[in-house]
């Protein structure tokens, strides 16, 4: 059992690694995405700037700690697209057939479909989400969280995608709905939650998993308080478990019925 | 003993239907309708181990969801497979461990590594201990002679080279049967030549089972001891390679060109598919004359040209398919 | 002329097919737009208050505008497929047509957004009624006018993407330079209207496409002057005029590396 998790592991390591150095091939348009990632995402520094400009607070938090929703949503997101970038094309995968190839592989196929590909400028996202941390906000502690709320935002994120993707095992036109649905949390995660109320602070902490995912670390990492830090561990595992669950039971459909006339 | 072993074998494919125009969009959207297709209808064949065996068919035959569910990707709606033994519905991982695939051009190598990256990552993949995934990949480039180029980056080999390094991956962990869906679909005759070389060569080497789809006939004819022929989901045909072509090629075509016209005779188990002036086709079934008496009836002085041939395979399968649709449309 | 226009029409065609897909990406809209409505309740302290000039109903209705615009102008024709007919090698049969390869590329774009921003104008006025309220003194003629505008600033903006996606003739991926125009756009004239910006760098930011582009037009929308009218139509000809001229240099210059290195 602990050897077939190790040599899992060494795969998926592995592939993640080859993934990599594909990208590294040319140097050059390998650095240029990473750099301008880097600088795309610092521009909108430019809208905080202007809107501390008008008011002291936003949503309850000063310019550094809105840095850190910042740069929280992007190395989440980068982390995620850098492990995991094929949960987020899965839509494509499971109406073309090209499931077909990790199937008859001898490994999980979850994790051999989604540690297949990578996305070079996401590594920008990771880096510039740690440059942010430490140029507004650094503290060692703080830097510690950072770096294990990026797992589990990634990880959280990577579920949400693989539960919006996998409705493409029942219903072939979701791919779209999908993806804005996985777009935006990207969008509410990079503006602080103070501003939310009401209703849409519900949406945001139950339906789209911003609020685990972003808020409630921004909070922890603000003022450390375990018992948030363990609600969002124990979130980040039970989507996790929803995910390969649903996953799962859709691949089980895959296998069965075939609804797609172009796999005859 | 029985390598593969696949009875009744049935599946159905739902294949929504659209009404023609906008109104057809909006209903679909609300009540798809479905037509079921199917694809494969209830198929039996068994695959003895150690032997090369053709699965073809035309179009949309149902090679392919054969092939699937043969190696556990498709669920079968009916009947039951066992490939070494293993229900690969049930135990597909396990399953996995013990047979190879090559699926016509989806590539699974990484283009950017060299062969030998490339062996190791599957052997990563398969749970090979490091000094057995050398060893194995020493025996297998020495076999198949890549010794040349297995540290070259995929991406700068020629066309043979990567598909033999296709095959080749896919060798890593011994598998008992290998399944090759259209190896050489797509390549050039010199590189068909060079991949048929390697299966049978594999296949004399490490005994391994082989089935095969193709839609090249040159593959069967040169590969195949077994040859399977499918339509419409069914098995139209299932007969060793030697019993098809003593079968079907009992019938030899002439081609005479005479110096001058002259009528033939004609007797029983002659037949004439073209007469033009003084080039004549003929069509002699040896089952009723012997080939030397046919011969006889034709005037060797006024030869100026003549040319004995049997009837291609491809010819042979064009009937075999026709026939059933022949069938089937009654 | 005319082979554009019948470019225009099977684009347009084929893109009707769609609109259900189309109707579905108003879903990120709608989510962008009610996150900023939240951030711009929370700015303003009272309704009357004014931010730059602007009531909270004219920055909401600004907003929405320029996302309008930026949404219903999305295409991939100008910037991944060009880069990608370039890189890939497409190029050298879509030159030797006979027609214009960026016209034929602006035709393509032309034929999709005809589809894409009516709907996504239909359904963010419906929303910015409801979420929103009326836009203060607006008037239909207001709208009527402002249209040539709207057509102009994306049409500006389809050049200057294509211009960037030209560059591929010389580099490897001219992707990172799209994200960075975007964002410009994005940050300068869509989320926030240039008033916003200290009044030092006001006058440079008029020199930018992004007057042009997004900030004209929704700057009409919510807040006519026949003044500022006549001032936003001449610097859009202006910079269509700009953008054409780069855009077929760009383009003369890269179809020459092209016969001269063989792709």
């Amino acid at each position: 059992m602990l050897m077939a998790v190790k040599n899992q592991l060494r795969v998926c390591l592995l592939s993640v690694k080859y993934n990599i150095m594909r990208e590294m091939l040319n140097k050059v348009t390998f650095l240029t995405n990473i750099g301008f990632m880097m600088l795309n995402n610092a521009t909108f520094i430019v809208q905080w700037v202007i809107l501390f400009g008008l008011k002291d607070d936003i949503g309850g938090y000063a310019m550094g700690e809105v840095m850190l929703f910042w740069g929280l949503a992007a190395s989440t997101y980068g982390l995620s697209h850098i492990l995991f970038a094929r949960a987020f094309s899965l839509p494509d995968l499971i109406i073309n057939g090209k499931l077909d190839s990790y199937l008859v592989l001898p490994k999980n196929v979850l994790l051999s479909v989604i540690t297949s590909s990578t996305n070079t400028s996401s590594i920008g996202d990771f880096l510039y989400g740690l440059l942010i941390i430490c140029i507004f906000a650094f503290r060692v502690e703080r830097l510690f969280l950072f770096l294990l709320f990026s797992v589990t935002g990634a990880v959280i994120l990577t579920a949400f995608a693989l539960l919006m993707g996998s409705l493409s095992f029942w219903f072939v036109r979701s791919e779209m709905f999908g993806n804005q649905m996985v777009s935006s949390v990207i969008n509410f995660s990079t503006y602080p939650d103070g501003i939310f109320k009401g209703m849409a602070r519900f949406i945001l902490y139950n339906i789209i998993p911003v609020g685990m995912s972003i808020y409630h670390p921004v909070h922890v990492m603000v003022h450390f308080d375990a018992k948030s830090l363990l609600t969002v561990l124990g979130y980040t595992v039970l989507l996790s478990a929803a995910a390969v669950f649903v996953f799962y039971r859709g691949l089980r459909r895959y296998s069965s019925s075939n609804l797609m006339g172009a796999r005859l | 003993m029985d390598a593969i072993k696949a009875e009744n074998l049935s599946k159905v494919f739902r294949v929504k239907q659209k009404e023609k125009g906008m109104g057809g969009s909006l209903k679909a959207i609300f009540h798809p309708r479905t037509v079921p297709v199917q694809a494969v209808d209830g198929i039996s064949f068994t695959v003895k181990e150690g032997e090369i065996l053709a699965f073809i068919g035309p179009n949309g035959a149902g090679k392919s969801t054969t092939i699937k569910m043969l190696t556990g990707i498709l669920y079968p709606d009916g009947g039951n497979v066992e490939v070494l033994g293993i229900n690969p519905a049930k135990k597909r991982k396990q399953l996995a461990y013990q047979i190879g695939t090559v699926f016509g051009q989806k590539e699974q190598l990484w283009t950017h590594l060299t062969p030998y990256d490339n062996f190791r990552f599957f052997g990563a993949i398969f749970d090979l201990p490091d000094a057995e995934a050398e060893a194995r990949i020493r025996e297998l480039s020495d076999t198949f002679e890549l010794g040349a180029f297995i540290n070259t980056p995929v991406r700068s080999l020629s066309l043979g080279q990567r598909i033999r390094c296709e095959i080749v991956a896919s060798l890593i962990h011994k598998p008992k049967v290998l399944f090759l869906d259209e190896p050489t679909i797509g390549l050039d005759p010199v590189v068909k030549e060079n991949i048929r070389m390697l299966i049978k060569q594999m296949n004399k080497e490490f005994h391994t089972t082989v089935f095969l789809t193709s839609h090249d006939i040159g593959d069967i004819e040169k590969l195949c001891k077994r040859i399977v022929i499918v339509n419409s989901g069914q098995i139209v045909l299932d007969d060793s390679m030697e019993h098809l072509k003593y079968h079907y090629l009992n019938k030899k075509i002439v081609e005479v060109k005479l110096q001058e016209e002259a009528a033939l005779p004609r007797l029983s188990g002659i037949t004439v598919l073209k007469e033009k002036g003084s080039r004549v086709k003929l069509e002699i079934d040896t089952t009723i004359i012997k080939i030397n008496d046919a011969l006889r009836q034709i005037d060797a002085e006024h030869v100026e040209d003549i040319n004995i041939s049997n009837i291609p395979l491809e010819n042979i399968i064009m009937d075999i398919y026709k026939a059933e649709e022949a069938e089937s449309a009654v | 002329m005319r082979k554009y226009a019948v470019i225009y029409r099977s684009v347009l065609l084929e893109h009707l097919q769609y609109a259900g897909n189309i109707a579905l990406g108003f879903i990120s809209y709608f989510f962008i737009i009610f996150v900023l409505i939240h951030l711009w309740e929370y700015m303003y302290e009272s309704p009357d208050e004014l931010i730059s000039g602007y009531t909270k109903v004219q920055m909401i209705w600004y907003v929405m505008m320029t996302e309008m615009i930026w949404f219903g102008a999305r295409s991939s024709s100008v910037t991944r497929q060009a880069s990608a007919d370039i890189r890939g090698g497409n190029i050298a049969y879509l030159m030797n047509k006979p027609y214009h390869y960026t016209l034929y590329i602006l035709a393509k774009y032309t034929g999709e957004w005809s589809i894409q921003l009516p709907m996504f104008a239909v359904l963010s006025s419906i929303m910015g009624i409801t979420m929103v309220g009326k836009i203060p003194g607006f008037h239909l003629l207001t709208l009527l006018a402002a249209v040539p505008c709207i057509i102009l600033g994306i049409t500006i903006n389809a050049v200057f993407k294509l211009c960037i996606s030209l560059l591929s003739f010389w580099i490897e991926d001219s992707n990172p330079f799209q994200w960075l125009y975007d964002k410009l756009i994005l940050v300068v004239g869509t989320i926030f209207p240039i008033e916003i910006f200290p009044a030092a760098l006001q006058p440079l930011l008029k020199l930018t496409p992004i007057y042009t582009v997004c900030y004209g037009p929704a700057k009409l929308i919510v807040d006519f002057g026949t003044g500022k009218y006549v001032e936003i139509l001449s610097a859009q000809i202006l910079y269509l005029f700009i953008g054409c001229v780069l855009m077929f240099f760009l383009y003369a210059k890269g179809v020459k590396k092209l016969y001269v290195n063989g792709g």
